[in-house]
């Protein structure tokens, strides 16, 4: 049933959407802690940040299966505020989501807040700006490319996720049941036709977005050089 | 919203009161200082002297100090009762070695960044714009101006966000002679009309001495000599080391007569006794002037030179003599005011010169030299 697919896509970019916005959320700030922090206890939290490059996704499913269950602490606590059971809830995959994606989205951020570092941000302050409105007037406008990166890797890796759902998400339409188990599911099936619709529309999605996400880093001045260069030469073709 | 006049919007208030000592792995500041808060006062040393340390200190960029900053009578740093303003909270104002402009804002962004976060707001965009020179500038992004231009922006921006005290780290050393005599002019110009004071760091004595009223010295995080610069400077002659100091007599002197006939300016230097040097257009509208003349650029006659195409020839009476790796150092004193002249230990002995003895000294009009043109 085609149905199910566009229920599942859509259950896809729900779960990557909040999960992006919690990562903006709560990885800025980290990032920013990271970037500025000078003590020796950075690279352990780097190294815990950037886990889940190297590890295997099921092993972080499987520890979060046994955290969100109801007989541990989490899944009791979850319980407790929801009334509801965290394990197997469209809530578990945002969680796993969220940690799963991290390292996409604080690494590109804590690479520009190093790389801006903090002779403007100084300048301002002597200008009488204030933190918030330092990071709103100067490292926001400074970074934004470095944002809609992070933004796009942390969506576009929540997209494509499937081991952390596979095991803490079991497999409910219209809660867990997101593109790439679909397309597990298909071709468990042996329904080929359907795996491909999915796996070219997956394929090119993911094309798109990261075409996008250099075409934005590309360095403006090369893009100037360019505009520039053109201008030149139609200038020659006129003369 | 009525502007107040510009003059009226800065008063100066009476010292910034220093009492700090700031621990570095390779040396320590100590810093114990009160500078009046008027003119431009030049804080002057070598590299690693801890002239740039002791500005951040002042605008709340170091943290890690004991003691207290007072700015007239806010407290802006105390250790002891564990004060220390943020930057923001300061009224500090600081123009750093390299401009620090906003890269994603055009010019006239960056101004209106000062101005939007002011909360006196009794400058005038325009008049300050006016002072600095950047009306044309405004609509362009900061990457398309030159150095000069740059640190013009970065002056006003300062200027606008209406500190009570402006900080200066080194502003000039990355310009061109051309556009340090501009900027070092455009600062003079806004001191006086807005009465804001300043501190000047530069390791250039020639700049400070073209500006600054009073002079600070650091070395290796000490203060060395503080107090008026003509002073300070002369006190700074008995150091025998050119990396420090060219020796020279540093004067300020009322303008006599700006051409006389032969485009030659004249300086009273007392009721009896004239200087001349080479007449500058930029000379008309004064009536005071800084210059300098290097000790070596003097020399001693016994008589009065009558057939030499020397212009100055001043009589006076040796008050010193002090011995050095290579030659002599002489202080002159003509009238009240003491000259410094070096010359070789041959012509010294050749002449059989002595204390108290009446001598003439000599200078061409163009070794009587001035920095802003």
């Amino acid at each position: 049933m085609i149905n199910s697919d566009l229920q599942a896509l859509i259950t896809t970019l729900q779960m990557a959407g909040l999960t992006t916005i919690i990562l903006l959320i709560i990885g800025t700030p980290l990032a920013w802690y990271l970037a500025k922090m000078t003590s020796r206890f950075k690279v352990v939290i780097e190294a815990i940040v950037a886990l889940p490059l190297v590890l295997p996704p099921t092993v972080l499913g499987f520890y979060l299966l046994i955290a969100f269950s109801p007989e541990h602490l989490p899944g009791q606590l979850w319980q407790q505020a929801t009334g509801q059971q965290l394990a197997f809830s469209f809530s578990a995959i945002v969680i796993g989501s969220v940690l799963y994606s991290l390292p996409f989205v604080v690494q590109p951020l804590q690479k520009a807040f190093e790389q801006l570092g903090d002779s403007l941000l100084e300048a301002s302050a002597l200008l009488g700006a204030g933190p918030i409105d330092r990071f709103f007037s100067i490292v926001f406008p400074l970074t934004k490319a470095s944002f809609i990166t992070a933004a796009s890797l942390g969506f576009a890796h929540t997209v494509g996720e499937f081991g952390v759902i596979l095991m803490i998400g079991g497999n409910i339409p219209g809660e867990t049941r997101v593109l790439s188990i679909a397309l597990f599911d298909h071709v468990e099936a042996f329904d080929y036709a359907r795996a491909h619709v999915l796996s070219i529309s997956l394929l090119i999605g993911s094309m798109l977005l990261l075409a996008a996400i250099y075409w934005l880093n590309l360095p403006k001045r090369s893009l100037k050089n360019k505009v520039m260069k053109k201008n030149s030469i139609e200038h020659h073709a006129n003369d | 919203m009525t502007k107040l006049p510009i003059s009226k919007t800065h008063q100066a208030a009476a010292q910034l009161d220093i009492d700090v000592s700031i621990s570095f792995q390779q040396f320590d500041l100590t810093i114990k200082q009160a500078i009046p808060l008027k003119g431009i006062t030049g804080i002057f040393g070598h590299s690693a002297s801890g002239k740039s340390t002791l500005l951040r200190a002042i605008a709340g960029l170091e943290k890690a100090l004991s003691g207290h900053i007072k700015l007239g009578d806010k407290y802006l740093a105390h250790s002891k009762e564990n004060l220390c303003l943020k930057p923001e909270e300061r009224h500090v104002g600081l123009v750093f070695q390299n401009s620090r402009l906003f890269s994603h804002l055009t010019v006239l962004g960056n101004l209106e960044y000062a101005t939007k976060r002011c909360q006196n707001r009794q400058l005038n965009l325009n008049e300050v714009i006016e002072l600095t020179e950047l009306s044309e500038l405004l609509v362009h992004q900061v990457s398309e101006l030159s150095g000069g231009q740059q640190q013009r922006v970065a002056l006003a921006r300062a200027i606008l966000a209406e500190p009570k005290l402006l900080l200066l780290d080194e502003p000039l050393s990355a310009l061109d002679r051309q556009s340090k005599t501009g900027l070092l002019k455009m600062m003079l110009n806004i001191q006086q009309k807005l009465k804001l004071p300043m501190l000047y760091v530069s390791h250039s004595l020639d700049e400070l001495q073209q500006v600054c009223d009073n002079l600070l010295v650091m070395s290796k995080g000490e203060v060395v000599s503080f107090g008026n610069i003509h002073k300070v400077i002369h006190k700074l002659n008995s150091i025998d080391d050119s990396e420090i100091i060219h020796q020279q007599t540093s004067l300020s002197l009322p303008i006599k007569g700006f051409n006389n006939g032969h485009d030659l300016t004249t300086l009273s230097l007392n009721a009896e006794q004239d200087i001349y040097l080479i007449c500058d257009q930029a000379f008309q509208h004064q009536t005071q002037l800084r210059c300098f003349i290097l000790a070596s650029d003097i020399s001693i006659s016994l008589t009065e030179p009558s057939d030499s195409s020397i212009v100055n020839h001043l009589l006076g009476t040796i008050r010193q003599m002090n011995h050095q790796k290579h030659n002599v150092l002489l202080t002159v004193n003509c009238g009240s005011q003491d000259f410094y002249v070096t010359i070789s230990a041959f012509s010294q002995k050749r002449l059989s010169l002595s204390p108290r003895q009446q001598v003439y000294l000599q200078f061409k009009a163009g070794a009587v030299r001035t920095f802003i043109h």
